[in-house]
């Protein structure tokens, strides 16, 4: 949108018209390199003519190009000026003469963020000082400082007022929330939009209570043809995009080529990083599996001595090969027992005894040192009618995890072509083909670290699980795998390459525009934008996997796939004309029709007959298929306007009507209305400018924004069932009662907000206070069971979000010398609270995991974890025990927490120094609650480290006195239990596993260096950065065991952990050569 | 791009959008095109049936939790439900806001469309289906939601319905069951609902027998806090014209089609899983009479050395994780008929046992519930019938087992056998009943309330609570979403925990009576 839509700051009627007049004769060219001090370009740098109203941005080389008319190439001297947000604006004096004047620029990084051109809603370039909205932009390089697979992730730290949660897995789904909430059961994503066109965000996630985690949608952009990422922080600023902007708007800019005199340009970077788990938890390697201080292998499934048992509350690992379990009906060790274990030797059929020891690593000796290699090469150049841009990429991760990979194939073509003066076309298409294969499982149900983290054997020798194949002389059936165990878990290897498990999306974002200069005022653009993705899911399971129903069978497969489309259109006509020298007046008006579709298909059977032939004709039994379609659509008109008066005084109005096809009639179309106004207080007091305030602007906000819902929920109907019973057809009502008179939702916002700068601006501040409530809420409400119904569909609730958020900047040093240390501190505080629900409801369940809800309850924030706390004695608040043991108290479930963070911070330090420049970006999250299942089940199977209180000596010995009050007697507990028995005990108690969630990582670290220009000139290029580059390198946590930051989905049931993966930590190198 | 969409929004914009767009096209957009709004009675009904029938004598509230409580098995891995840990109200909940809206709310629509089109072949099932639900939610919890129940989509119906006393439900329903039995057997009843009946093949005459001999379920269920109703009911029930069971060949099953997509839900458990041990409740019971059912409900032990008569062996119930481990080996698996064939330990029952049925109500219970009313002269009936209906009730139940006739005999013929009125006639009465009964938990339990037999059930060592629960904690969820109103029956019936008494569960006053004068609660040492 950047080179569509060239709007100019100060343009005249008078010059217009002659500019007009000179149209048509020949022109004169200004062109030229906008650089950093090092040497790299500036994308996205203004340069204009003030004096006469011409201007041009610089393409991702740092070029830019402004056309001059003729009659004005009258050898005047004007001034020409680069100007970008985050460095010093330069001007100089230049001579109009000649046809081609070439000036290139070098501008110095300047802390400030407070003026300069920013890209906002609708793709409208405005000087930042006009605006009376909050918004942040990120620019390619901070974006790309270090790689991720998922460019959400690569945000983190760096906005204000964005709260990002990595995923719980590789390749999984990165949840980002702006402000907090608004709606209680809905989306809360912010609206994606690449080069205009809306793009989806659709998530297939997991959860802590299992499935496999198929990353968000987004993951599918490469971050390396970004050009620009504008953040509009919520409905103020989005509120011209209407009920999709309420969650805020994440705003896409690609790069795109520009006329260059030098051919084609060809850009190159390369990063390679290798991946480790970050955290992996403290394992206890004092004790094996087995139970009550006994364990003898036989069969895995319980022909032994609690051999069937996936716990380590076994006989101390002290390597005796005899007397692993008791004589009959004592606790005495029978010193004639043998220890057999699922390696043991076999001689004549029968195990033999070997050495019970613990095998310490046996946990982190299955992963493996990950890679991520990521290559991408652009070219780009142009004529002065027609500019293009050919970039492809490729993404190659191998994951921490056996036989787990991740590609991702991405290109991109993007082009420009003036056809005339007046009009300029543009068109761009990406496509990208995203694969996974052999994903991690994610928490209880096919979760691999279930198995491995908590349901383990400490014994277990991982490296004799590798060759997961029955052995020859194996005596034992096992479902046909070399294990362990043999009731409840798959050899981790065995699933790892026998249950097959593949994925990929094919996407395409294509878009077309056309922009009509009808006046020099007025432009109309007409926009025509697609995205549309396939996916496919093939989960495949091999015969004896265990979890699967029918064991008569050769193994089972679901395949699912779906298909996502939406087509926006849009036209939209842009007025911009200063009709005097002190006001400035701009209007907007357009019209969109959005409309999507989306498809999915699933067959699936736990049956097949020839193994290892995962077809639908293959089932051994009638395939269980779905299918489903949704189609909505919504039409729009919108507009605003906005005057500047003496660029100190801007007032904004917008208005938006929508048309929605989801909402019954009388109720589908609805509009809302914002104003937003900045006032640059320096320049309308200038006394208030001293040596060290250099700027102040203060600026404000409302905006009324409402949702439509999603499709289908006005009639309530019959859903049917693709499996007969026998022969019988079956169809249920459904569980979700309609509503036939659903009115739109309303979210009300405002914000205020200022922006200073201190000593010429070295130190900047631009913080914001909002205050925002959605009303009217679409909910699925909870109905209680008894009503016949499980949910409707209700207006409902108050929802209410305040926060304050601040982005600090400053430059500590500088020195003629060229050292420079920078940094930016970003500080994000959200408090959101359910008002009201429904009459006679006061509570929403969020997402559950065992005993504990995550929910929306009156009076609360949105998602309080409701958990079982402890019995207590009400007297005193000690533990009241019974037997020696903890009661876990259900009857009085209640809120014991919440998942929202106090508030979050990201810190960036950077130092340049000549050629070398540092960096390093402190992720700081504060408070906020987790309910961690992995450090419950980790201590009820007795694997955790912290699970060895009460057996330091032996399986029972010394046992546990725990301190509280006995409930029969009233008195201090003198009861003495084992460790096993106490920490069972805890099992479902909400309150002994719920932690609080504050950490800080070391998210990004980047130290450069940019390779010598005599050096890059022989390599033609202009320059060439190498660098060492780290992501997640350290991790400071309060929580035990796991990486504190997982998410399982973009949905709103965050918070619950259960056998996560950990995020990685990445170390490698970058290579950036620019031409 | 749809030029003239666009046009029409925009100029509407320009025009300060005072009038809308013709938006039918948009509305029709919102026609859901994967589900019609509505369908015919009959695969509601089939799948209405077949979720009543997996819930109440299925896999989860039966098999993991009711069967514990009345214990004919034992959990020997993870015995947190045996131990009545694991049946809090988040973990109880699942058959409450399944059933109501799962199949309840379907069966009341197949009701209502059959009344509307007035047809007793079709809303005659349904509505005595629907009874067998209630009744099973309401002995479980007590007092549930019924009259304002299954009226969230309804004009006017409440999204948080009241509760209704057990008193009323029993009322309610006793009178629903009795219009429903006649109209089946008037002559306008026709088979309206055919094949798509998976129980009776839609036949009225069939349902108004069950509708009778559930009758006289819920009659008996009253004998302690309300003989006269009892009485008269069990009279009305036994002596109504459309009569009730009168072979096996009437009990009311549902076969399953054991296709791998809908088997019996018990063997589907048995696959994967190997935790379920049969009880020493049960074991010794059947051990103490030589029961030919021991091959039939019990599997010989794994480990010969701790084995019992015949190579059988009890587990005990309620036991902490660390005891009962031993018993996977030393405890017999429950009977070879619930077992798959291929399982996760080997080969244990065949495939075939995939299509066996789950038993909705049997024609042993109306039996055992004729010699109890016989014995106790109700229902029109007398003492000296008692023994009839005792012999028939052994005979149906163990011929629905697969018991040789002679065996049958045998068994019959043995001196504790026989029956022995009064009392102990009583007692015999119960224990057969409750043998009758395995795997169908919930109404033995239901009935060990109402009788305190066997009287050997008690709560196992490792128990959070010493006693049998009474009832269910209600649903966690009743307290989020309809808070005002389940305070409301807490109020009426008393504590929301596991010893709070239901209405029918009272002291014994009818006589003769099982127990003098303690009230059973199931405490270990009190018998």
């Amino acid at each position: 949108m950047l080179k569509l839509f060239t709007r100019i700051t100060s343009v005249t009627a008078a010059l217009a018209m002659v500019a007009t007049a000179a149209a048509a004769q020949e022109s004169g060219t200004i062109t030229g390199h906008v650089r950093t001090e090092s040497g790299g370009p500036l994308t996205a740098a203004s340069v204009t003519v003030g004096s006469l109203g011409l201007g041009g941005y610089t393409n991702d080389q740092g070029v830019y190009t402004v056309t001059v008319p003729a009659s004005r190439m009258n050898g005047a001297a004007v001034t020409l000026t680069a100007r970008r947000v985050g460095y010093s604006p330069k001007s100089v004096t230049i001579k109009l003469s000649g046809g081609m004047i070439q000036q290139d620029f070098s501008l110095t990084a300047n802390a400030t963020n407070l003026s300069g051109v920013v890209v906002t809603a609708l793709g409208v370039s405005k000087e930042k000082s006009q605006l009376g909205t909050a918004i942040q932009t990120v620019s390619s390089d901070a974006l790309n400082a270090t790689h991720d697979d998922n460019v959400v992730n690569q945000l983190a730290g760096k906005v204000s007022g964005v709260q990002i949660t990595s995923a719980g897995t590789q390749g999984g789904s990165t949840k980002i929330t702006i402000r907090g909430a608004n709606s209680i059961t809905g989306n809360n994503d912010p609206l994606f939009i690449v080069d205009g066109t809306p793009v989806s965000n659709y998530d297939r996630g997991g959860s802590p209570n299992g499935g496999m985690d198929f990353g968000s949608a987004i993951n599918d952009l490469n971050s390396d043809d970004i050009a620009s990422i504008t953040v509009l922080k919520g409905p103020n600023a989005a509120a011209i995009y209407g009920s999709r902007g309420a969650n805020g708007v994440v705003l896409i800019t690609t790069k795109r080529g520009s006329a260059s005199a030098n051919g084609i340009q060809t850009s190159i970077t390369s990063n390679y990083t290798w991946d480790t788990p970050s955290i992996l938890p403290k394992f206890q390697n004092l004790y094996g599996q087995g139970a009550g201080g006994e364990f003898q292998f036989v069969d895995g499934a319980g022909g032994g001595v609690q051999d069937f048992n996936d716990q380590s509350f076994g006989p101390r690992l002290d390597g005796r090969t005899m007397g692993c379990t008791f004589i009959p009906n004592t606790t005495t060790y029978d010193q004639t027992a043998p220890c057999t274990q699922f390696t043991s030797p076999v001689v004549n059929g029968v195990l033999q005894p070997i050495p019970w020891v613990a095998h310490p690593d046996n946990v982190s000796s299955f992963f493996q040192t990950g890679s991520t290699f990521s290559n991408n090469v652009a070219f780009s150049g142009g004529t002065e009618r027609a500019t293009g841009r050919l970039s492809a990429g490729v993404d190659n991760t191998t994951g921490v995890i056996p036989n787990n990979t991740f590609r991702k194939f991405s290109s991109s073509l993007a082009g420009n072509f003036n056809v005339s003066s007046r009009l300029s076309t543009s068109a761009n298409v990406q496509y990208i083909s995203n694969k996974g294969y052999n994903r991690a499982g994610v928490g209880y149900n096919q979760g691999i670290l279930e198995g491995l983290y908590v349901w383990f054997g400490r014994q277990v020798d991982m490296n004799a699980l590798k060759d997961y194949q029955p052995r020859a002389d194996q005596t034992f059936a096992c479902n046909g795998q070399f294990n362990w165990n043999c009731n409840y878990h798959n050899n981790p290897y065995w699933i790892q390459y026998q249950n097959p498990e593949a994925d990929d999306r094919d996407r395409i974002i294509g878009s077309a525009s056309a922009k009509w200069k009808i006046t020099d005022w007025l432009n109309a653009t007409a926009q025509t934008g697609t995205d549309y993705f396939r996916a496919n899911i093939d989960q495949n399971y091999g015969a004896g996997n265990i979890n699967y129903d029918d064991l008569a069978y050769n193994g089972a497969f679901t395949h699912f796939q779906n298909r996502n489309n939406e087509n926006n259109s849009s036209l939209l006509l842009t007025a911009d004309k200063r009709p005097t020298s002190w006001l400035q007046l701009n209007a907007t008006f357009g019209a969109n029709r959005r409309y999507a579709t989306y498809n999915s298909g699933s067959v699936a059977t736990d049956a097949i007959l020839a193994s290892g032939i995962y077809n639908v004709s293959n089932s051994a039994k009638s395939p269980t298929v779905n299918e489903d379609v949704e189609r909505r659509q919504t039409n729009s008109g919108y507009g605003s306007g906005s005057f500047t008066i003496n660029d100190i005084w801007t007032v904004e109005v917008t208005g938006r009507n929508d048309w929605s096809s989801t909402l019954p009639k009388g109720n589908n179309s609805y509009f809302y209305p914002s104003i937003n106004s900045s006032l640059v207080l320096t320049d309308l007091a200038p006394f208030l400018k001293n040596r060290v305030l250099s700027y102040a602007k203060l600026r404000g906000s409302i905006a009324n924004v409402g949702n439509d819902a999603a499709p289908y929920q006005l009639a309530t109907t019959y859903v049917g069932n693709a499996n007969k019973f026998g022969s019988l057809p079956q169809y249920t009502l459904t569980d979700t009662r309609a509503n036939p008179t659903l009115k739109p939702e309303n979210t009300n916002s405002g914000e205020v907000g200022l922006e200073l700068g201190f000593l010429n601006n070295r130190a900047t501040l631009d913080a914001t206070y909002y205050a925002k409530a959605t009303t009217n809420e679409i909910v699925n409400l909870s109905l209680a069971g008894e009503t016949g119904f499980t949910g409707a569909s209700l207006n409902a609730g108050k929802l209410t979000n305040k926060g304050f958020e601040a982005l600090f900047t400053v430059i500590p040093i500088q020195t003629a010398s060229g050292f420079q240390w920078t940094s930016t501190f970003n500080y994000s505080a959200n408090r959101s609270k359910l008002v009201t629900l429904y009459p006679g409801v006061n509570n929403y369940v969020i997402g559950s995991t065992w005993t504990i809800n995550e929910e929306a309850r009156v009076g609360q924030p949105y998602g309080a974890i409701f958990a079982t706390p402890y019995k207590r004695d009400a007297a005193t608040g000690e533990l009241l025990l019974s037997g020696g043991l903890p009661q876990n108290d259900a009857g009085n479930r209640r809120v014991l927490g919440n998942v929202n963070p106090k508030w979050l911070g990201g810190w960036n330090n950077e130092v340049r120094w000549g050629r070398f420049s540092a960096s390093a970006l402190l992720d700081i999250h504060r408070g906020g609650n987790i309910y961690s299942v992995t450090n419950m089940f980790g201590q009820y199977t007795g694997v955790l480290a912290s699970s060895i209180n009460g057996r330091q000596v032996d399986w029972d010995n010394p046992g546990l006195v725990i301190k509280g009050i006995d409930q029969a007697t009233g008195k201090e507990n003198t009861v003495n239990v084992t460790s096993e028995n106490y920490y069972q005990s805890l099992f479902e108690n909400g309150e002994a596993f719920l932690y609080d969630d504050s950490f800080v990582k070391l998210r990004e670290v980047r130290v450069g260096y940019d390779l010598p220009t005599s050096f890059t000139r022989s390599l033609r290029v202009s320059s060439a950065n190498i660098a060492f580059v780290g992501r997640n390198l350290w991790t400071h946590s309060k929580v035990p065991n796991i990486d504190p930051e997982f998410a399982y989905t973009t949905g709103n049931y965050q918070g619950a952990e259960f056998a996560a993966l950990p995020t990685t930590r990445s170390l490698g190198f970058n290579l950036r050569i620019t031409p | 791009m749809n030029i003239t969409k666009l046009t029409c929004a925009a100029g509407l914009f320009l025009a300060a959008g005072v009038v809308g767009c013709n938006n039918d096209s948009l509305t029709n957009l919102n026609t859901n095109p994967n589900n019609p709004s509505s369908a015919p009675p009959g695969p509601v009904f089939t799948n209405a049936a077949r979720l009543s029938t997996g819930r109440f004598v299925g896999n989860g509230f039966d098999l993991r939790q009711t069967e514990f409580v009345a214990q004919h098995w034992a959990e020997a891995q993870y015995p947190d439900e045996d131990r009545y840990a694991r049946l809090d109200p988040a973990s109880t909940q699942g058959t409450w806001n399944g059933a109501y809206p799962g199949e309840m709310k379907d069966l009341k629509g197949v009701a209502q469309a059959g009344i509307a089109l007035k047809q007793p072949g079709t809303y005659g099932p349904a509505q005595v289906l629907l009874a067998w639900d209630y009744e099973y939610l309401t002995d479980t919890w007590g007092n549930i939601p019924y009259s304002a129940a299954l009226a969230g989509d309804s004009v006017g119906g409440s999204l948080t319905p009241a509760f209704d006393s057990q008193k009323d439900i029993y009322t309610g329903l006793l009178a629903t069951l009795t219009k429903a039995a006649a109209d089946m057997s008037s002559a306008t009843a026709t088979n309206t609902l055919g094949s798509a009946d998976p129980i009776y093949g839609g036949d009225p005459a069939a349902w108004a027998k069950f509708a009778n001999s559930l009758r006289a379920r819920l009659a008996m269920r009253l004998v302690n806090v309300d003989p006269a109703t009892a009485n008269s009911q069990l009279t009305a029930a036994l002596n109504d014209p459309a009569g009730v069971f009168t072979s096996n060949a009437d009990m009311a099953k549902l076969v399953w089609p054991g296709d791998g997509i809908y088997n019996n839900p018990m063997t589907d458990n048995f696959v994967t899983r190997d935790d379920h041990r049969v009880s020493q409740t049960l074991a010794n019971i059947l051990f103490a009479n030589n029961d030919p059912r021991v091959p039939i409900l019990m599997q010989p032990v794994a480990d010969s050395s701790r084995s019992g008569p015949r190579g059988y062996f009890g587990m005990p119930n309620g036991l902490v994780t660390s005891a009962a481990g031993v018993y996977i080996k030393t405890a017999s698996r429950p009977g070879l008929y619930l077992w798959p064939g291929a399982t996760s330990v080997g080969t244990i029952g065949s495939a075939a046992n995939k299509k066996n049925p789950s038993y909705i109500m049997t024609y042993a219970e109306l039996c055992f519930i004729e010699a109890e009313a016989a014995q106790r002269g109700m229902g029109g009936l007398t003492p000296g019938q008692a023994a009839g209906f005792y012999t028939a009730g052994i005979t149906a139940a163990m011929t629905q087992r697969g018991v040789a006739a002679g065996d049958i005999a045998t068994f019959l013929a043995q001196p504790g056998v026989v029956y022995a009125g009064g009392t102990a006639g009583l007692t015999q009465i119960a224990v057969q009943k409750w043998i009758s009964m395995v795997d169908d938990g919930a109404q033995s339990w239901a009935e060990w309330r109402r009788t305190c037999q066997p009287s050997t059930i008690v709560a196992g060592p490792g128990a959070v609570i010493n006693y049998v629960p009474r009832r269910f904690y209600y649903p966690t969820t009743e307290y989020s979403i309809n808070a005002v109103n389940v305070a409301a029956a807490n109020g009426a019936q008393g504590a929301d925990n596991f010893g709070t008494r239901i209405y029918w569960d009272t002291k014994p006053t009818a006589a003769p009576t099982y127990v003098s004068a303690q009230v059973c609660a199931g405490t270990p040492g009190t018998g």
